[in-house]
């Protein structure tokens, strides 16, 4: 939430069009964007292949597996183990990417396009609805994000969909400044202004010459922000707040699981909290790459 | 500038109102109304009518929320349904631990975030530098709550190097005046307590702050490679100035004004972290103290509480934007 | 501008400075006679009277005295404060014997007035002090006051105490009850200084946004009783602390201080423990009781059992939990034994019945229901609700309950075994304060749900006469020969016959299957091994007075 917003400051609000092969170029040569692409498409892969790659089914008890207090490690047949249910850790981690991948890109989904709804609008048309929307985003920002998104979660009932929607809330504000100030800022550039003086209609100059070129700290923002994503929802459920279904092996519902085993078998909880942070660095690094090679500051310097 | 701090607080009016509008409507979203939270295991649905009636539940709303209003006003949030005591007397006593510890945070992150910063700068594309950078990436990816298990586990449960949960030994016995027990302990000049808080505080602090750390640390970076291609560092270079004189007197300088924006703007995310870190320390501070009020549905703690932290994420961020414009009066004006 | 930097660096010097030798220096722990106790949370108010929570029970226990209490460790009512007791032939007078030479902390003598200054007061208590958030145990045992002015309070049970000489008082009650004896050993029945209290103002109280709120001094910072510990602080979020009573009249405590601070989750209190930051706590989690034995330094300290776990079957119109069949598939499709078995860690017990075996009324007759998914799918088909079976189940969160440690673990555990038995489950769940359990006794929580009940008293009527004396939204169903035979057994006063017939209602019960009980569990604290003598009583609580810290 808020990282996400502090790295917002940090995305230069003026790329220039046709800047997008030349940034291509540099963001392979960036050994840690190709780290991240790394990261992320592996985690791509896991969460669509999931079903040929996990051993077992991700829900499929064996009580008779657990010893003692809890859980065996990781052995041949359990590659990290298996859980307090006699599930297999592995599967669960790897049917896992599945929903931190879903959660984060339809909050992030979720967040973006009502933000940017906002941010256009208010950008755009200015005047007193542009005042009342930003008040109304000032509002947002002033509750903590994690307050924010616990009180949303606990207005609406646990379950995937509300946290989605929850974390989502979250990152409006910040979606809807980004546009907003990056219209302020197009919208006196030359070329809109001589758009606007040949008569193109206030619509299409928004559509085919304003938002395109507002673009990129958009999607800066946007890789930023599935990362954020990643990490509100496990804090979510962490604090409780998880999917409705305990047996969905979602990495912060299983991290909160097995703290409680910390001391008898760490490797439950340390294994989905290092599967999080890895596809968070993934996206991190990416998002770090992008905003290098977008950023004209940069330019020709690599 | 006077006009700018003023125009500046009268925003905060209608910020403050919006915040209560949305916090007294959510209040009443909340499945399972305030009824039965007061009641708890023991609500039947005669005494849950009963007390509808004798609260004002049945009233019509806005004149609900008008009392409301009024009652905040005066700074009356009521009384905490779980622990029976006014609101703005938890308040009081929590604040202070919380406004400490992230403090504590903060001089950790800035602390060891400027200087990792700055010397990733000085050794640009170096193994320094991409060290640096990739401990800090490391920072943002990880969650605080995960962070701070790990750490509470490595160094108070294993090694036994600092106390696992609050905020003071118990078998401290002193009085703190103001709540604030390092100030409290500095005054009484009582280097003892001073100590045991101080151990308190530094594992949540080094959790709390494991984030800003990565931020003040990027942030210093970009501000001082910013900085150093500009022409006023290389006509001092060119002067033959000693680079030490350089770096401190036109690099840093100038790299620190970016910087300070960040913190303010650090204020949000530290009161969200400080929920995850206080519970896991056990910390008695806002933060743990708002995580229980939602799961308890504490409706005066959860609506006090989180105005009260609105009122000072705004003021935080007044003051840093004020101290801002008066550092760069460009601002002031655009 | 160079400060700025050089402050920079100082502060970064300080701060890693501060890191190192605190690293260096760490964790300090000196034996004094005092014992420091982890509790869940702060205690709500320090007057029992006007609580119902185990963390402010846990201090008051301490401080004051009842007339009667259970022997600690077990469910048999002893005499304390009174030395005997006897009952008219109706049932309805009750004679105390008390105990002399007894002062309370303030220097006030314990007499037949103080025993009847008692009586009188929750007798007498009037508006704000009737609400339901504020005398909870004294309208669960007791029903009404001398004038009641909240509608739906029923009749009192109380009538009139007399002091008859300085060492005996006479309680007259206005109908029979057989619980009214061994209710007396909850702690909000405990015998406090009427001087005190008086002083103190225990008796001002008012209704604040819907809450009752002490408005004296007394619950805060001034209980009084007669036990082996008196009050010396309490500051909120850190520290209840009590130190010892020097004229306590029976045996006096071994320790000086006791400080009783609040740790909200079984892992930090475990924590604070292996850092020694603790010397003791209590509600140790089962799956943690292993870690604390293997450590050579700890030990566990068990509380018997004396809860019972059980799934509700919520019955109602148009549920297709009415069929007795349906009812019996799901105590069939349970996998109790394993459950049981895996989850608890050794202290749980598989139950049979709703009642803990060290009850009196408990049955070893009642009709037992294994495991067996064979059977329960043939009973679905031969139900109108075939297989799959589509149900409801609701769990709780964000709570762990002795008698059910991690409800998630249990829910999902009991999921897959229904699943086997031909049900195919939906999965709910709701924090357990205020939604879940509000839920649950409004019968909303799905056709079954995750639920349980610890004692308040050793008697039978506290778990199935609550349960099951008369119609409940929770379980939905109407049995008048069940709802009699309770109301017959909890009005009995022969104790012979009472047990004859709670025995009988056990096993009608688990014959009409109302909801299926799985775990009596053990309960632990968690201690240094130096710390010796310190009991745990089944009722929840723990007893300092013999305590020692080696």
């Amino acid at each position: 939430m808020s990282v996400a917003e502090a790295e917002a400051r940090e995305v230069r609000l003026d790329a220039p069009s046709g800047l997008w092969s030349e940034a291509w170029r540099r963001l392979r040569r960036n050994p840690g964007a190709i780290v991240g692409f790394v990261l992320v498409a592996a985690f791509v892969t896991v969460a669509i292949f999931a079903p040929l790659i996990a051993t077992h089914g991700p829900r499929e008890q064996n009580l008779s597996l657990l010893q003692g207090s809890c859980c065996p490690g990781p052995s041949g047949s359990h590659f990290f183990g298996v859980d307090a249910l006699g599930r297999d850790l592995f599967s669960r981690v790897v049917y896992g990417a599945r929903f931190s991948l879903l959660i984060g890109v339809v909050s992030v989904a979720v967040g973006l396009s009502v933000g940017l709804l906002i941010g256009a609008v208010a950008g755009y048309l200015g005047g007193w609805i542009d005042s009342i929307l930003m008040r109304l985003m000032d509002i947002m920002l002033s509750i903590p994000g994690l307050l924010l998104a616990i009180g949303i979660v606990a207005a609406l009932g646990p379950g995937l969909t509300q946290i989605m929607i929850a974390v989502g809330a979250t990152q409006v504000p910040i979606f809807a400044r980004l546009l907003r100030g990056s219209i302020l800022a197009t919208r006196e550039a030359d070329y809109v202004l001589a758009a606007r003086a040949v008569g193109v209609k206030r619509r299409s100059i928004l559509v085919s010459h304003i938002l395109p070129n507002s673009l990129s700290p958009v999607i800066v923002q946007g890789t930023l922000a599935l990362a954020t994503a990643i990490i509100d929802v496990a804090g979510l459920g962490f604090l409780g707040l998880g999917p409705q279904d305990p047996s969905t092996p979602e990495w912060g519902t299983m991290l909160t699981d097995t703290t409680r085993y910390l001391q008898t078998a760490p490797f439950l909880a340390l294994i989905p909290g290092a599967a999080i942070v890895v596809s968070v660095l993934g996206f991190n690094l990416i998002g770090d790459g992008l905003r290098e090679a977008l950023d004209p500051r940069f330019r020709g310097r690599a | 500038m006077l006009r700018y701090v003023v125009r500046r607080l009268l925003l905060i009016v209608p910020i403050l109102f919006g915040v209560s509008i949305l916090v007294f409507f959510w209040v009443r979203a909340l499945p399972g109304s305030p009824i039965s939270s007061l009641l708890g295991e023991r609500a039947t649905p005669q005494l849950v009518e009963q007390y509808r009636e004798r609260y004002g539940f049945n009233e019509p709303v806005y004149k609900q929320y008008y009392k409301q209003l009024k009652s905040w006003g005066k700074a009356d949030f009521g009384n905490s349904i779980a622990t029976h005591r006014r609101v703005s007397e938890e308040i009081k006593q929590r604040f202070p631990a919380t406004l400490e510890l992230t403090i504590a945070a903060m001089i950790f992150a800035v602390g060891v975030g400027v200087p990792l910063g700055f010397f990733a700068a000085k050794r640009h594309g170096r193994l320094f530098d991409h060290a640096s950078l990739f401990l800090s990436l490391i920072g943002i990816s990880i969650p605080v709550f995960f962070l701070a298990i790990i750490l509470k586990y490595v160094f108070a449960v294993r090694l036994h190097l600092l106390p696992t949960v609050g905020r003071i030994d118990v078998l401290i016995d002193t009085k703190h005046p103001t709540n604030f027990y390092l100030l409290d302990a500095i005054i009484t000049r009582d280097w003892h307590t001073l100590w045991d808080v101080l151990k308190h505080l530094v594992l949540p602090a080094v959790a709390l702050g494991s984030i800003p750390l990565a931020i003040v640390t990027r942030i210093t970076r970009a501000a001082v490679l910013d900085v150093q291609n500009e022409d006023y560092v290389r006509t001092a270079r060119a002067k033959g100035l000693p680079p030490r004189t350089v770096d401190t007197r036109h690099v840093l300088r100038n790299a620190l004004l970016p910087i300070s924006t960040i913190i303010g703007l650090q204020a949000g995310l530290l009161l969200s972290g400080a929920v995850l870190t206080e519970t896991v320390f056990a910390f008695p501070g806002i933060g743990s103290w708002l995580r229980d009020a939602i799961f308890n549905r504490d409706y005066p703690v959860i609506q006090g509480g989180i105005l009260f932290v609105a009122l000072v994420f705004v003021l935080v961020n007044l003051i840093v934007d004020i101290s801002y414009a008066i550092i760069n009066p460009r601002i002031r004006y655009s | 501008m160079r400060r700025i930097a050089l402050k920079f660096g100082l502060v970064a010097a300080a701060f890693t400075g501060v890191l190192l030798v605190t690293l260096g220096l760490g964790g300090s722990s000196s034996a004094r006679p005092t014992l420091i106790y982890a509790g869940a949370g702060d205690p709500t108010y320090l007057d029992p009277g006007l609580v119902s929570d185990g963390e402010s029970f846990r201090v008051s226990e301490a401080i004051m005295e009842g007339l009667v209490f259970l022997k600690p460790g077990t469910t048999t009512v002893k005499p304390r404060l009174a030395t005997k007791w006897s009952a008219s032939r109706d049932g309805k007078t009750w004679t105390f014997w008390l105990r002399r030479g007894v002062k309370f902390h303030d220097g006030t003598a314990f007499n037949s007035s103080a025993v009847c200054a008692n009586f009188n007061r929750w007798y007498n208590w009037r508006g704000a002090f009737q609400d339901a958030s504020a005398t909870y145990y004294y309208q669960a045992i007791y029903g009404g006051f001398k004038v009641n002015e909240v509608s739906g309070l029923s009749p009192p049970l109380f009538r009139s105490c007399t002091a008859r000489g300085k060492y005996k008082a006479i309680v007259k009650l206005r109908r029979k009850s057989g619980t009214f004896l061994p209710s007396l050993v909850i702690s909000s029945f405990a015998m406090q200084s009427p001087t005190a209290m008086k002083k103190y103002g225990a008796d001002q109280g008012e209704l604040r946004n819907g809450t009752f709120v002490p408005t004296g001094s007394y619950a805060f910072s001034h209980p009084t009783g007669t036990g082996p510990f008196r009050f010396k602080s309490w500051t909120v979020g850190q520290k209840v602390e009590l130190t010892r009573s020097g004229n306590y009249w029976g045996t006096k405590a071994k320790i000086d201080r006791l400080i009783i601070r609040p740790i909200g989750t079984p892992t930090a209190r475990l924590q604070a423990l292996q850092n020694g930051e603790v010397n003791a706590y209590d509600l140790a989690a089962p799956q943690d009781v292993a870690t604390i034995r293997a450590n050579s330094k700890l030990k566990t300290i068990t509380r018997s059992p004396f809860n019972v776990a059980y799934v509700t079957i919520h019955q109602g119109p148009g549920s297709v939990m009415n069929d007795l069949k349906v009812r019996q598939a799901v105590a069939h499709g349970l996998n109790r034994t394993q459950v049981v078995n895996q989850f608890y860690f050794g202290a749980g017990k598989l139950a049979q019945e709703f009642i803990p075996p060290s009850l009196p009324g408990w049955s070893s007759k009642v009709q037992k229901y294994a495991y067996n998914p064979t059977q329960s799918k043939a009973l679905l088909n031969s139900s109108a609700c075939k297989v799959p079976c589509k149900i409801d189940f609701w769990y709780p969160t964000s709570i762990s309950r002795p008698y059910m440690p991690d409800p998630a673990r249990n829910f999902q555990a009991f999921q897959a075994s229904l699943e086997a038995s031909g049900f195919s489950v939906t999965p709910h769940s709701a924090p357990w304060r205020p939604t879940y359990v509000a839920k649950v006794n409004d019968g909303t929580a799905g056709d079954l749900n995750l639920i349980g009940w610890s004692g308040d008293y050793g008697d039978p009527d506290n778990f199935v006469g609550t349960f099951f004396k008369s119609y409940s939204a929770q379980f939905g169903f109407q049995n008048p020969a069940i709802f009699k035979i309770l109301t017959r057994a909890a009005n009995e006063t022969n104790a012979a016959k009472r047990i004859a017939l709670y025995k009988q209602a056990n096993e009608m019960l688990m014959k009409y299957l109302p909801g299926v009980p799985y775990a009596h569990s053990v309960s632990f604290i968690g201690a240094e091994k130096r710390v010796k003598n310190l009991i745990a009583t089944p009722v929840g609580g723990t007893w300092f007075q013999y305590a020692t810290v080696g």
